[in-house]
């Protein structure tokens, strides 16, 4: 695991609980997640069509499309209910003194 | 015990039907018969990415062949055109007889055709399957003067895509807004002006009297005497259930299929799901018809739980949604029953939504924004709905509060 592909996103408490933040790094849009057991990422458009999650509703660990309504479970990447059949891709995510990193392959 | 299952009609609410039954029954005989040479797909790419070439016919299926055979669920393209409820028999067009001991109606709705005195038939097209969606993606490719007739939501979509083509479009619609039997005039009045915007022509309050065709391209006369010229006609102006095979039958039809919440017809062992059901809603406490992707499925999966033995109730809050242009609206619930409206947001490009209260409690909401603003309040909103809460008004009507505050755990 090299250090590199460690991406700074912001500080701990840019996130409230059960929200996320849209991050963009280079051409791609990542979510990053607070839930009540710490923080996720996973990619920022959705499966189905080419909408953006961040205005998507965080409930119960799982994100749900503001277009659809496709679901996905915010720690695997599931896609729990249809429109979505695709899952979502996830992402590791590491705190380190109050900043919040994702590490992108 | 093993049972021959029939699902008649291979759309969503068939197909989820069918993986359901699967789900919780794996030994008895699933069987779709669809009268589309085509697994089931979704329709609402047609009238949108299908018609700008964004998606493909191959990208609309709901399951692959792999995963239906998969789940051991056999596919039929075939016709019925007659049932016998008593010995439980359906009869094909080319002399097939298929016996069932349960029997899900999922024959879905078909589109309202103009009545038009002269012989057009075959020059006014419409929009509902995908072979049709193919043949005006053909056509219009050669055309540029497109009028659409109905400003219901497939016309408005297609208008949408039309002028996405750089295509001229006209929408003509009888009624004093556009999308009229659902959406509040509050929002048909923000869609109207994207339409415009986009240099879409929009006519209302205007019946035709008279289409001629000259040449290859055609007239309009309307009841003002304007005349429209036009090179190619779209009319989507409604559907109907579709019952015909049902009509001399003891099954009891009033516009479409009378269903309870279980999706049981009048008839034992007889089921009926999706757009041709008319069910009965526990939570409004009266039936109702609904036109809608989620109904499909969800009514789908309801029926296919019902037949498979797990009793349950269909509760599903109705939710429904239209892209057009850069715009996405969603409603959710029922807003004609109310006796209080609140607002939320003015400007489209932040989300506007107007909620419906009767009793301090939201039975529904639509809203319409820039794609991505207001799903997440509807979404809430449908909780919200569900669950009766009494609604703190400030919150509803301040965009800068979150709507989830509101939401008891």
């Amino acid at each position: 695991m090299s250090e590199e592909n460690w991406i700074e996103v912001g500080s701990t408490d840019s996130i409230e609980e059960e929200d996320l933040i849209r991050f963009d790094h280079q051409d791609k849009t990542f979510c990053v997640y607070k839930l009540t057991d710490g923080f996720y990422a996973t990619d920022g458009i959705c499966t189905h069509e080419a909408v953006h999650l961040e205005d998507g509703l965080v409930m119960d660990d799982e994100i749900e499309c503001p277009m659809h309504q496709g679901i996905f479970n915010i720690k695997s990447g599931e896609a729990l209910s249809p429109p979505a059949c695709e899952d979502l891709k996830t992402y590791p995510v590491k705190v380190d003194n109050d900043k919040i990193f994702i590490k992108i392959d | 015990m093993k049972n021959n299952i029939i699902i008649l009609g291979g759309g969503q609410a068939g197909i989820y039907a069918a993986r359901e039954i699967r789900q919780n029954d794996s030994k008895s005989n699933i069987k779709i018969l669809g009268e589309e040479n085509s697994l089931p797909y979704e329709r609402p790419p047609l009238s949108k990415d299908f018609l700008l070439d964004k998606k493909k016919a191959e990208d609309l299926y709901f399951h692959s062949n792999d995963v239906i055979k998969n789940e051991n669920i056999e596919f039929e393209n075939i016709s019925i055109n007659k049932v016998d409820f008593e010995n439980k028999k359906l009869f094909a067009k080319n002399d097939n007889v298929y016996s069932y001991d349960s029997l899900l109606i999922s024959t879905g709705s078909e589109n309202k055709k103009l009545t038009l005195d002269n012989n057009l038939k075959n020059d006014i097209y419409y929009l509902r399957n995908l072979e049709e969606a193919k043949k005006i993606k053909e056509i219009v490719s050669n055309k540029n003067k497109i009028t659409i007739i109905g400003g219901g939501f497939i016309g408005l979509e297609i208008a949408s895509s039309l002028s996405q083509l750089q295509k001229k479009v006209i929408v003509i619609e009888i009624g004093n807004q556009l999308m009229g039997r659902i959406i509040p005039k509050q929002i048909a009045d923000l869609v109207q002006n994207t339409h415009i915007e986009h240099g879409n022509e929009i006519i209302l309050n205007k019946q035709i009297e008279k289409i001629t065709k000259k040449n290859d391209d055609y007239e309009i006369l309307l009841n003002d005497n304007s005349l429209i010229e036009t090179d190619f006609i779209i009319a989507g102006i409604g559907s109907t259930p579709t019952v015909k095979l049902f009509e001399n039958t003891n099954l009891k039809l009033d516009n479409g299929i009378v269903t309870n919440q279980f999706c049981e017809t009048s008839i034992k062992d007889v089921y009926a799901a999706g757009d041709v059901s008319n069910f009965y809603h526990p939570f409004y406490e009266r039936n109702m018809r609904l036109e809608s992707y989620q109904h499909a499925q969800n009514h789908g999966i309801c029926a296919g739980k019902n037949i498979a033995g797990v009793k349950t109730e269909y509760t599903s809050i109705p939710w429904m949604w239209s892209d057009q242009f850069n715009l996405n609206l969603q409603l959710t619930g029922i807003c004609d029953e109310y006796d209080e409206i609140i607002e939320r947001g003015n400007d489209i490009n932040n989300g506007v939504i107007y909620f419906f209260l009767k009793n301090n409690k939201i039975r529904g909401a639509c809203g319409v924004g820039i794609i991505g603003k207001v799903g997440r309040d509807i979404r809430i909103t449908s909780k919200l709905t569900e669950k009766e809460t009494i609604v703190d008004k400030q919150i509803l009507s301040d965009q800068n509060l979150k709507l989830n505050k509101l939401v008891q755990k």
